[in-house]
């Protein structure tokens, strides 16, 4: 399960953003009948259809994963959480249906109805993908229903898809994915640029995926800085072991890298600036954050997995911030460096590595809870013996289905760069 | 709000097999031998399933949704019971959707390379098909077991047997009978119009057989399909009606009547797939402790609402745009070349 999400939230990232880049194209070609961008939107359709596709099978695979994998977690939450998943469901299937209108309507179509149509499959993609966070927020923080003798009663579905982690989590989220794929797209097309393929073509697409982007990095630490604070007030035990914090204190410090050490209780290495955590998880340097000493050490997650991924995020985040300040800066004055265009070229995994590790983040940062301080994981698995070859299955699956999108994606590249106009 | 669900559930099945159920079908007609109409017949596939493939696909998320959050109960016992074929299923619906864009889109396309994505585009048909057949049987068969003492009577007993095989070949002789007669209708090639109009035929009379299968099959079940069709008369009807209507096809395939030969077959299919749920209802499965029935596993009220308001909601927008996909590329005269 974990591995489908892992492989799955990477292409929704993509599914969801790229028919923005490629109805901004749209856009464009409409309004100035440049050719260029006529050109630049059917191939970015192309990787939309190849990615949708996927993504609607891998996706189709989740849903019934929650059911194979996790019964005794469905039994309980499919009636309160089952909310998100109707209107996603209702959104996927009017995505599914402006795309087909989308990918075959060229000439059949008004040029503005079929513009539309593009853009429908951004929107209700984008749309989906909160409503499906929304799901997520609700295993961090339950809400919706009582929980009596082991079954949940007062079941308010409203509630629980309003739970109090669903704004902070979609909004984090919604601007990881522009800002990764805006990063991964314009980095690929910044490639080709340098290598002095089809440069009119490719400077245009990477402005318009820098655009979202840079736009999306520049906005991100302060969703960033959001999401910290309702993390470090819903969930602190995952605070404190994001920040590797073992101790509650006052003037908690923030540490920059190091690796925490769950048996002696430390932090090795890292860079610590003093009361800085107090001031970002409550905006006051003397306020007190409550450390891991406060939980039983049975209800840890793995602390040092989720603050090295925290670090990572943060780390991969923070570059790609500064290159979205310097894109703009570029972008004023007309003309970009090579050097900077080799670096984009350098960060096109950079955000896909981020949204990974901020998913790791919150997943392994919730543990050992699959809905917190309600169920624990173990209680929740499928009965089902055998479920290392489910895990193989699944692993072979997945793995051949990335591999081959990827070969896919590569080859539409290719041929991109070889032959610009007739795509 | 129960009948509301039962209906949307209803609805989507019937939309599933009538529309979804040809894109099954048209994989597997690629299987079979077309010598020197290979590269056409693939064209007009890829033409006709393109633009909605993966909206007919929809129709089976909105079931697995419907039950997830409206009938959690039913919904983990299927998926915990039918665990094996839901995997093989799944596994069909990803190669298959992804070899079928990958067929597509690849920015190369040698001779070779088609033909591998053809092939394994009509295996995993085939395959998926089958086993959504075996889904269907299994489901009120009275074997599946929520305290089953084994694991071979836990996840294998529910669906193994003559009777699941005998639907899954059944659903997809069904399958492929649809697919031959919506394709009569996308092509304006006369060669490849007999061609399909033959498949259609030749399927028509397969579906006759592998139906008798299914009732030969069902002899050996607890309860056999003659003795459920005694007890449920509409049934009967629904079958004979089903029946009858192969002469009406058979004139209207002749001459070449695409709508009407398409309504009238999609009509058929529609009517078994009633009689079949009519001798169930309202019982979504039937399990050794006996049948569970939406009535008596639905969510709590709140839920319910809920489930219906976002279905209602969803409605307004996904039938008039759904109609609107259908009439720019279904109802709109000849097909033009694609420029996708």
């Amino acid at each position: 399960m974990a591995f489908s999400l892992g492989f799955h939230i990477i292409f929704a990232a993509i599914g969801m953003t790229m028919p923005f880049f490629m109805s901004a194209a749209h856009y464009r070609y409409l309004k100035t009948k440049d050719s260029v961008y006529l050109a630049l939107t059917k191939m970015w359709m192309k990787g939309v259809a190849i990615l949708f596709a996927v993504g609607a099978v891998s996706g189709t695979v989740l849903s019934f994963e929650l059911g194979l994998l996790w019964p005794g977690f469905m039994r309980d939450a499919g009636a309160i959480i089952g909310m998100p998943f109707s209107w996603e469901g209702t959104a996927f299937f009017l995505e599914a249906i402006a795309i087909g209108l989308f990918l075959y309507g060229w000439n059949r179509m008004r040029p503005w109805a079929h513009w539309a149509t593009g853009l429908a499959v951004g929107v209700s993609g984008f749309v989906s993908g909160i409503f499906v966070v929304a799901a997520n927020g609700w295993m961090n923080t339950p809400a919706g229903f009582d929980w009596v003798d082991g079954v949940a009663r007062n079941v308010d579905p409203v509630a629980a898809m309003f739970n109090r982690s669903w704004l902070h989590q979609s909004v984090h989220m919604q601007l990881a994915a522009l800002q990764a794929v805006g990063f991964a797209v314009g980095g690929i097309h910044a490639g080709l640029y340098l290598r002095g393929r089809a440069p009119d073509l490719n400077l245009k697409a990477l402005k318009i995926a820098m655009a979202f982007g840079a736009a999306a990095s520049l906005a991100q630490p302060l969703a960033g800085h959001f999401a910290g604070q309702r993390v470090a007030e819903l969930q602190p035990a995952k605070l404190a072991a994001i920040e590797g914090l073992f101790e509650t204190r006052a003037q908690a410090p923030l540490t920059l890298g190091g690796l925490p050490d769950v048996k002696t209780r430390t932090m090795h290495g890292g860079l610590e600036i003093p009361g800085l955590l107090s001031v970002l998880a409550h905006n006051d340097p003397n306020a007190v954050v409550i450390g891991l000493d406060r939980f039983p050490e049975s209800d840890w997650p793995p602390v040092a997995i989720v603050h090295v991924a925290f670090q990572v995020m943060v780390g991969l985040g923070s570059g790609l911030a500064l290159l979205g300040g310097l894109y703009f800066w570029y972008l004023g004055r007309g003309t970009f460096p090579r050097w900077f265009l080799r670096a984009l070229v350098v960060c096109v995994p950079a955000g896909m590595i981020a949204i990974e590790a901020g998913w790791v983040v919150t997943e392994v940062g919730r543990q050992p809870w699959i809905i917190y301080g309600v169920l624990r994981t173990k209680e929740a698995v499928t009965p089902v013996p055998g479920m290392v070859y489910h895990f193989y299955l699944f692993l072979v699956l997945y793995g051949g289905l990335a591999l081959a999108t990827a070969w896919l994606l590569w080859r539409q590249i290719a041929a991109a760069g070889k032959n610009p106009e007739t795509p | 709000m129960i009948e509301i669900l039962i209906c949307f559930i209803g609805v989507s099945l019937l939309l599933y097999v009538v529309l979804g159920g040809s894109d099954y079908g048209a994989g597997i007609l690629e299987l079979l031998p077309a010598g020197a109409h290979r590269q056409r017949q693939t064209e007009i596939i890829n033409r006709a399933m393109g633009p909605v493939w993966e909206a007919n696909h929809m129709w089976l998320i909105l079931i697995v949704v419907i039950l997830f959050m409206g009938f959690p109960p039913i919904f983990t016992t299927l998926m915990v019971a039918l665990h094996v074929p839901m995997l093989a299923l799944l596994v069909g619906v990803v190669v298959r959707g992804a070899v079928f864009t990958f067929r597509h889109y690849d920015a190369i396309q040698t001779p070779r390379s088609q033909r591998v994505y053809t092939w394994l585009f009509g295996l995993s048909s085939l395959w998926t098909a089958f086993w959504l057949g075996v889904i269907a049987a299994s489901l009120n068969r009275g074997v599946i077991d929520p305290a089953a003492p084994t694991v071979w009577a836990a996840y294998f007993a529910p669906w193994w047997g003559a009777y699941p095989l005998a639907v899954g070949m059944f659903i997809t002789c069904i399958f492929v009978f649809l697919a031959a007669v919506y394709l009569v209708g996308e092509t304006s090639d006369p060669n490849l119009q007999a061609r399909f109009q033959r498949h259609a035929q030749v399927f028509n009379g397969a579906v006759i057989v592998s139906g008798g299968g299914v009732f030969l099959a069902s002899l050996g079940e607890q309860e056999s399909l003659p003795a459920a069709f005694l007890a449920q008369p509409l049934t009967i009807v629904a079958m004979a009606l089903a029946t009858l209507l192969f002469v009406a096809l058979w004139f209207s395939l002749k001459h070449r009547q695409t709508m009407l030969t398409r309504a009238i077959a999609a009509g058929q299919v529609a009517l078994i797939l009633i009689g079949w749920c009519l001798l169930y209802a309202p019982n979504a499965l039937v399990t050794r402790a006996g049948p569970m029935s939406f009535y008596a596993q639905a969510a709590p009220a709140a839920t319910l609402r809920q489930l219906v308001l976002a279905l209602l909601v969803g409605s307004v927008f996904i039938f008039p745009s759904l109609y609107y996909l259908f009439r720019v590329f279904k109802l709109g005269g000849r097909p033009a070349p694609s420029s996708a």
